[in-house]
């Protein structure tokens, strides 16, 4: 059963998600962990660290290679992992679906086997203000190799991409454009969908970030209507060193490989070679064979719950957050879309981010301090670093209330 | 380890009321300072007399307390000193925060930041001020901290 079809049941129960997370019993600087760093990385479920270890001590080989029995067992554990996250994202079919090391590999893959071919001088990519350094830089590097542009479509001070310029963005030189879904820094659910349409009217590839919605969110990416959807396998609670693109068929078609090797090939000759179909053909070499494994245990563990589940508890999670955060004096908070993922950045009158995050991890609550890898909205908000808490399932509003507390104390050490 | 021996008094009132805080009219050097990985931004403006020793020194920028707090006791520490001397006293300084030396009598009030030898990932922001303060000796528009990360 999908997470999808799931009825709204009973609500979650936040203390047996965390029985299964056996990283949340320690403690920190003498004190219980408070983990609000979620949007870096998730934590890893039992069953995550169990299936990759049990693929090493009970199934370990290389994958599409060898015919013996322990070879077919990789090679059906690793595939069934493809089929696990092509239904958890709503993937028309499984071969849409190219694993990669994460988000910032399945981004390049597409900047320099789609865009890279097509682009030419005075071109354009578009992608919007709000944008991690994965969702910039690749376009970079591929406009410096082609003369094509990079422009970045506004966002309002609240954080909410200012869609109508986006629209007017999509000119006829425009030939692909990118948007994160959930913004890692501002928490900002982009409106993905009406994008997607705007982009197809025109004709426009578009790219979905997806690695902050995935973990927190049903993703559908039919529905969406995109064409490339990103998303990255440690965020989702599963291991680092996973993650996936979904493409279109005509595009993953249409695309030349990446990288040469083994797995991806039908016939090598020096004459030539012939290459296998997709998504074989992008997964040159031994892929993360045991990593895949764990992230095919991350989405069952996912899909256990329900994400229309995870969704709502985040979501009363937040609010309960953001009533608790307005007590505290001289806080600012960076990002109040109306519809908003659990992630808040903040600073506090008189105190740096990072003396912010160091304090409070003294009192046991981690939280991510920095540009969050997001230079140019740092440059919009005019400053150099924020303090950001980012939730997920298994945080508590007791956790919320501790970071609060926490939050004063360092307030007044530092004032 | 507990958060007051890294923000002890003395670093959380130097970063309350820096010295030598804002810009000098009669500068003769100055250099700007970055540390990448976490956005912050110095600048360090210098008086520099005939023999080469830092007659007055100020700096400005938006910094955490650390970086603060070493800045404005850096400044304090090196008014009279030529660049040897101070090249000196950041090679003592860099051991101090490293853990390799206890506290050391040459660094007066900079001994305040001895316990950044627990906190690895925050001692850049110790250094930048050095580095920058190096910069501007040297006559180098700019420094970062990635170097001596
Ligand atoms: C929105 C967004 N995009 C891309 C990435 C990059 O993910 P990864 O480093 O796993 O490739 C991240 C994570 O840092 C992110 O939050």
């Amino acid at each position: 059963m999908t997470a999808r079809a799931l009825p709204i049941e009973a609500p979650l129960d936040p203390q047996r998600i965390r029985a299964d997370f056996p990283l949340l019993a320690r403690s920190v600087h003498g004190k219980p962990l408070v983990y609000f760093d979620n949007a870096n990385t998730g934590q890893k479920p039992a069953a995550v660290i169990e299936a990759t270890s049990t693929f090493y001590r009970e199934h370990n080989a290389n994958v599409s290679r060898a015919v013996h029995q322990l070879g077919e067992e990789a090679t059906a554990a690793y595939e069934a992992a493809r089929d696990k996250l092509a239904r958890f994202i709503g993937a028309p079919s499984r071969d849409e679906i190219v694993f990669t090391s994460g988000t910032t590999q399945a981004i390049n893959l597409v900047a320099y086997s789609f865009a890279l071919p097509r682009l030419e001088p005075g071109d354009a990519i578009l992608v919007t203000q709000m944008e991690h350094h994965a969702n910039i830089v690749p376009w970079q590097l591929v406009c410096a190799r082609t003369g094509a542009k990079l422009k970045a479509a506004p966002i309002a001070e609240s954080g909410e991409l200012i869609v109508e310029k986006f629209v007017e963005m999509l000119t006829p030189e425009v030939k692909l454009a990118g948007v994160v879904h959930v913004s890692n820094v501002l928490g900002t659910v982009n409106p993905v969908a009406e994008l997607a349409r705007e982009c197809r009217r025109r004709g426009i590839p578009l790219l979905v970030d997806g690695s902050q919605a995935c973990p927190h969110m049903p993703v559908d990416v039919a529905a969406l209507g995109c064409d490339f959807y990103a998303l990255t396998g440690h965020k989702m609670f599963g291991p680092t060193g996973t993650g996936a693109l979904w493409a279109r068929r005509e595009h993953l078609e249409s695309m030349p490989p990446f990288f040469g090797g083994g797995e991806m090939i039908r016939r090598v000759s020096f004459e030539g070679t012939t290459f296998a179909d997709p998504p074989h053909k992008f997964e040159a070499g031994t892929p993360n064979i045991a990593g895949v494994v764990g992230l095919g245990a991350a989405i069952d563990y996912l899909e256990g719950v329900g994400m229309r589940r995870i969704a709502a508890y985040e979501r009363e999670l937040l609010a309960y957050a953001d009533a608790a955060l307005a007590r505290v004096e001289g806080l600012r908070v960076f990002g109040t879309a109306a519809r908003k993922a659990a992630v808040i950045s903040f600073l506090v009158e008189g105190a740096h981010a990072h003396d912010l995050a160091t304090l409070l991890d003294h009192e046991g609550v981690a939280v991510r301090s920095g540009h969050h890898c997001a230079h140019p909205l740092m440059q919009f908000y005019g400053v150099p670093a924020t303090a950001r808490a980012s939730l997920a399932f298994y945080n508590t509003r007791e956790e919320v209330d501790r970071f609060v507390e926490a939050l004063q104390r360092v307030r007044k050490l530092l004032r | 380890m507990s958060a007051s021996d890294l923000y002890r008094d003395l670093v959380l009132e130097h970063n309350r009321s820096p010295r030598g805080f804002g810009s000098l009219p009669t500068r003769t050097h100055a250099a700007e300072g970055d540390n990448p990985l976490c956005g912050d931004h110095l600048r360090i403006e210098l008086a520099v007399d005939a023999a080469g020793r830092v007659r007055d020194f100020a700096f400005s920028g938006q910094s955490c307390a650390i970086t603060t707090a070493t800045a404005s006791l850096l400044g304090e520490r090196v008014r009279g000193l030529d660049a040897a001397a101070i090249a000196e006293l950041e090679a003592r300084f860099a051991r101090l925060v490293r853990g390799e030396c206890a506290a050391d009598p040459a660094l007066d009030g900079l001994n305040a930041l001895a316990e950044l030898r627990a906190y690895p990932a925050r001692r850049k922001c110790a250094l930048l001020p050095w580095a920058t303060l190096a910069a501007a000796l040297r006559g180098t528009p700019h420094a970062t901290t990635e170097a001596n990360a």
